[in-house]
């Protein structure tokens, strides 16, 4: 059963003709299912339980980034399986995993190409897309046998098992991390001190450092340094962080990156 | 890393970048390439390929498959295959290597063995002695 959960930002006006069609696509599918709608009154939590408690096999994330983000805290240790139907201008992990805006989401849905991918787990707290950590001089990633520290306080630090900071035009140059290798890559960025007008001409991209880890921990001598995972949770510092291969299955596109 | 395939992803290698902007300490070891921009302390082993760079300073006892050397090595250095110091290399430790090429300008100071040819030279005692 497909069960099929919109962010509460839809209900604006503008997406009414957006999520008519979409609605209309997946009758013509025959993969239309129940729907529930976020709302201050009830918290996703409540929908996720409801949901498998009635059976839900396959939950549809019908929003943006955030969205899948908020429903993939809830979904790792059930057994179900993720689609996303993106709107809005923040998806770039249904970019990354090959899935179109809109209406055109209900196809790919509808071809049901399910793939196991990692995720990371910081804490309690599981991420799909990455782990940021804010610029810190005395930040120390313990990986065991050895400590990797920054040498300045200018560095973007983030722990990725898929990258969202991702631009078309950067490919190229930019490190893709993938999120079927078990592995999470640590990468660690300096920031220029040139003006940021200038950095937008010119990105610096072999100066990254790029450690590939299974597990870690991040220390800091200030005690409760927030980590923020997927853009959303933070997490205070120390935080153990693990990939989990293989343990979510979501529906994937033919154009995905890996 | 870089863009991959479906059929390639799960034979791509894994590759460390140390960066300028980053130091590591301890017994650091990978499964695949290592490029080292930054600083290194402790031990440095891959059983694929070593790429120090010009700025780079490595503190460190050192394994690897290839060497490219352009930085510096304070430290005990063994290369299974190829060593090649560049003229800004430097290297205060001894070398054992297969193959070596150095570069006019490069700083060598410690013993360096050529592992073939010492083991050749092995081989051809015990044979001698078994005579």
């Amino acid at each position: 059963m497909y069960f099929y959960i919109y962010d509460s930002f839809l209900s604006d006006k503008k997406y009414t003709s957006t999520l008519n069609k979409i609605e209309t696509r997946l009758m013509d599918l025959g993969i239309n299912g129940r729907t529930e709608k976020l709302s201050i009154l009830k918290s996703l939590q409540e929908i996720v339980q409801e949901a498998v408690k009635k059976g839900a096999e396959t939950m549809i994330a019908v929003g943006d980034d955030n969205t899948v983000s908020q429903i993939i805290k809830l979904l790792p240790d059930l057994n179900i399986t993720l689609g996303i139907i993106p709107i809005g201008n923040n998806n770039k992990i249904a970019q990354i995993l090959g899935i179109p805006l809109g209406e055109a989401a209900c196809d790919t849905i509808s071809s049901r190409i399910i793939e196991k991918i990692d995720l990371g787990k910081a804490n309690d707290f599981y991420f799909i897309s990455s782990l940021e950590i804010p610029s810190q001089k005395d930040i120390t990633m313990d990986c065991g046998n050895y400590q990797i520290s920054p040498l300045s306080e200018n560095e973007t630090i983030s722990i990725c098992n898929f990258d969202t900071s991702l631009n078309e035009k950067d490919t190229a140059n930019k490190t893709i991390c993938n999120p079927k290798d078990g592995i999470l890559e640590a990468v660690f960025s300096p920031q220029s001190k040139r003006s940021n007008l200038f950095n937008v001409f010119k990105k610096q991209y072999s100066t990254n450092s790029v450690f590939p880890l299974k597990q870690l921990k991040i220390k800091c001598s200030k005690e409760g340094l927030p980590v923020i995972a997927d853009g959303q949770i933070k997490i205070k510092t120390p935080v153990t962080v693990k990939v989990i291969p293989k343990k979510l299955k979501v529906i994937v596109g033919k154009n995905r990156m890996f | 890393m870089a863009l991959f395939s479906n059929e390639e992803q799960d034979n791509r290698e894994v590759e460390t970048i140390i960066g300028p902007s980053v130091k590591v300490e301890g017994n650091f070891s990978s499964e695949g390439n290592i490029t080292v921009e930054g600083v290194v302390h402790g031990t440095l082993k891959t059983k694929h390929n070593l790429k120090i760079g010009s700025k780079a300073k490595v503190k460190a006892e050192v394994e690897a498959n290839d060497l490219f050397l352009s930085g510096e090595i304070r430290g005990n250095v063994k290369v299974l295959g190829k060593a090649k110091l560049t003229q800004s290399a430097k290297i205060f430790g001894n070398l054992d290597t297969k193959i070596l090429t150095i570069e006019e300008g490069a700083i060598m100071n410690g013993k360096c063995t050529m592992v073939a040819e010492t083991e050749a030279l092995i081989k051809e005692i015990k044979k001698n002695s078994k005579e």
